[in-house]
């Protein structure tokens, strides 16, 4: 998820626009880490999700001039990506019945679905975006604080602890309850991404 | 179910017996599903890898220049076979009008030739006339031209060598001023963008006319008459020739003139953006002369050496070059 910092202004995504290789690099490297953890999340591969990443940062190069606004870049770069994980998980998807399924298969399976309902297209993705980013605001302090602690900053619940002072239940307690609170705040939003679930 | 282990498994920490009993929860009821579903989309969206970002994009370098070395072939290939055709195009359309006149007459129709931009084009007219056109610009006759009429229009710049002929004069009609001509050759540069003319006569004599019709002046060889669109002041002066008309020898010849103005005319010959990024430098003026068949990178390292620019080449696809003076 973008954040601030790495949002583009509008003369750089001109310039972007234009091929400047700075301005290009800039957008790589505040968006290279994002894209390669959210391919992930779905397909549990670190080289592949690292290498999902590079073409879709190739494709974007290819395709700049047909960007047509800033936030279009990371809708983009996040289309692009999960249209390759897609890919990758039908390959991983064993035909049969599901309730005889490994549990690694169920994994897949349970990824494909949710991405696939997944819509990443401009207007929702920047509303979508927004309204995260808004509502990781308006969390309670310690739980925002224990939430960006892990989430953003990789930290282990323990070295969360450490680091505020609190205990390790203290550390769970907030995440649950700062998810709670995210999914409540967010609920308009995701149950118009979520189209429909196959499987179950 | 237990947000922990939720967050656990979101978290990829999940022990056997915990995915087994998450999956468990998550068919027992569509509703959990959707949660999940829900909370997965959250986690995925604020997911940040922990990999280096600089080699990852050094990586990304040398893989798209691997991949775009094929096309940057292609792509100088497609380059020569334009420039082809284009000659070719020029060749054609000048032996169709010879060959096709009496047709001509009955279908008035204009025909246009244009230089494309990095490239010159020669061309004769059917009475005989020579035209060197420069890049970028667009020189256009009736089907008729020839018959009693000779007349042209011309956006741009272009040497003209005209063939005699006491009864019929020749005209060239450029956006600001037009030209009557008895068999001279001569040099005008009207480009659109530039928003003045300026005419030069080699040998012979043009008169100058308004756009009613009027005769302005008589140029005598050696003068160049111009005008500036804003305050409309025709300017007669004594010019050495030369220098209006090196370009079409492949030399570009400068005499004090501002950097802002020769970027316009490199952008025209070379096919390139120029971003004067220093306000200071558009007013700097340049005296010297240039080779224009050398590639540009040559050029701009001689105006680094004479003035007090520097510049920055950034390639980029299906798209001028874009070069940045500061």
């Amino acid at each position: 998820m973008p954040e601030s910092n790495s949002n583009i202004q509008s003369l750089e995504f001109l310039l972007f626009k234009a091929g400047n290789a700075q301005v290009f690099e800039k957008i790589f490297k505040s968006n290279y880490n994002k894209i390669t953890g959210f391919c992930n999340q779905f397909i549990f591969d670190l080289d592949k999700s690292k290498s999902i990443a590079q073409e879709s940062f190739l494709k974007l190069w290819l395709n700049r001039e047909k960007v047509e606004t800033a936030n279009g870049i990371y809708s983009f770069l996040y289309t692009a990506a999960r249209t390759e994980c897609l890919n990758y998980l039908r390959h991983k998807n064993i035909e049969g019945k599901y309730h005889q399924k490994s549990i690694e298969e169920k994994e897949f399976l349970l990824s494909h679905d949710i991405l696939n309902s997944f819509q990443l297209n401009e207007m929702e993705f920047s509303e979508l975006e927004e309204a995260i980013k808004k509502a990781i605001e308006e969390l309670p302090e310690r739980c925002r604080e224990v939430f960006i602690k892990s989430r953003f900053e990789g930290k282990k619940n323990r070295e969360i602890a450490e680091d505020l002072g609190i205990a390790l239940k203290s550390v769970e307690t907030n995440m649950t309850r700062a998810l709670k609170f995210l999914r409540k705040s967010l609920s308009e939003y995701l149950t118009i991404l979520i189209a429909l679930l196959l499987h179950l | 179910m237990d947000y922990n282990t939720i967050i656990k498994y979101l978290q990829g920490l999940a022990s056997a017996d915990e995915k087994q009993q998450f999956f468990a929860w998550l068919e027992e009821d569509p509703a959990n599903k959707k949660e999940f579903a829900e909370l997965k989309k959250i986690w995925a969206l604020t997911e940040k890898g922990k990999e280096d970002e600089n080699s990852a994009y050094l990586q990304f370098r040398q893989s798209e220049n691997r991949k775009n070395r094929r096309t940057q072939l292609f792509k100088v290939f497609k380059q020569a076979a334009a420039v082809i055709v284009l000659i070719g195009l020029g060749v054609v359309a000048s032996q169709l009008l010879k060959s096709t006149e009496k047709e001509q007459e009955i279908y008035a129709a204009s025909y246009s030739v244009k230089a494309p931009l990095g490239q010159m084009t020669n061309l004769e007219l059917p009475d005989g006339t020579m035209v060197v056109l420069n890049s970028g610009s667009t020189i256009s006759y009736k089907s008729n031209f020839s018959y009693g009429n000779r007349e042209v229009t011309l956006e741009g710049e272009a040497f003209f060598d005209v063939q005699k002929d006491k009864e019929y004069p020749f005209v060239v009609k450029a956006p600001l001023l037009d030209i009557k001509v008895y068999g001279t050759s001569f040099n005008i540069e009207a480009y659109p963008g530039d928003e003045s003319f300026s005419a030069t006569l080699v040998e012979g004599s043009v008169s100058i006319l308004n756009k009613h019709g009027d005769e302005l002046s008589m140029l005598k060889p050696g003068e160049n008459a111009s005008m500036n669109q804003l305050d409309k002041q025709l300017v007669i002066k004594k010019v050495n020739t030369e220098i209006y008309t090196s370009w079409k020898k492949g030399l570009i010849t400068f005499r004090s003139e501002k950097l802002e103005d020769i970027a316009k005319r490199l952008e025209r010959w070379y096919n390139v953006e120029i971003v004067i990024r220093d306000e200071k430098l558009k007013q700097e003026r340049y005296f010297g002369t240039i080779l224009k068949n050398k590639p540009i990178d040559q050029i701009l390292e001689v105006f680094k050496l004479t003035t007090s620019l520097e510049y920055e080449i950034i390639p980029r696809a299906n798209q001028p070059t874009l070069i940045y003076w500061n």
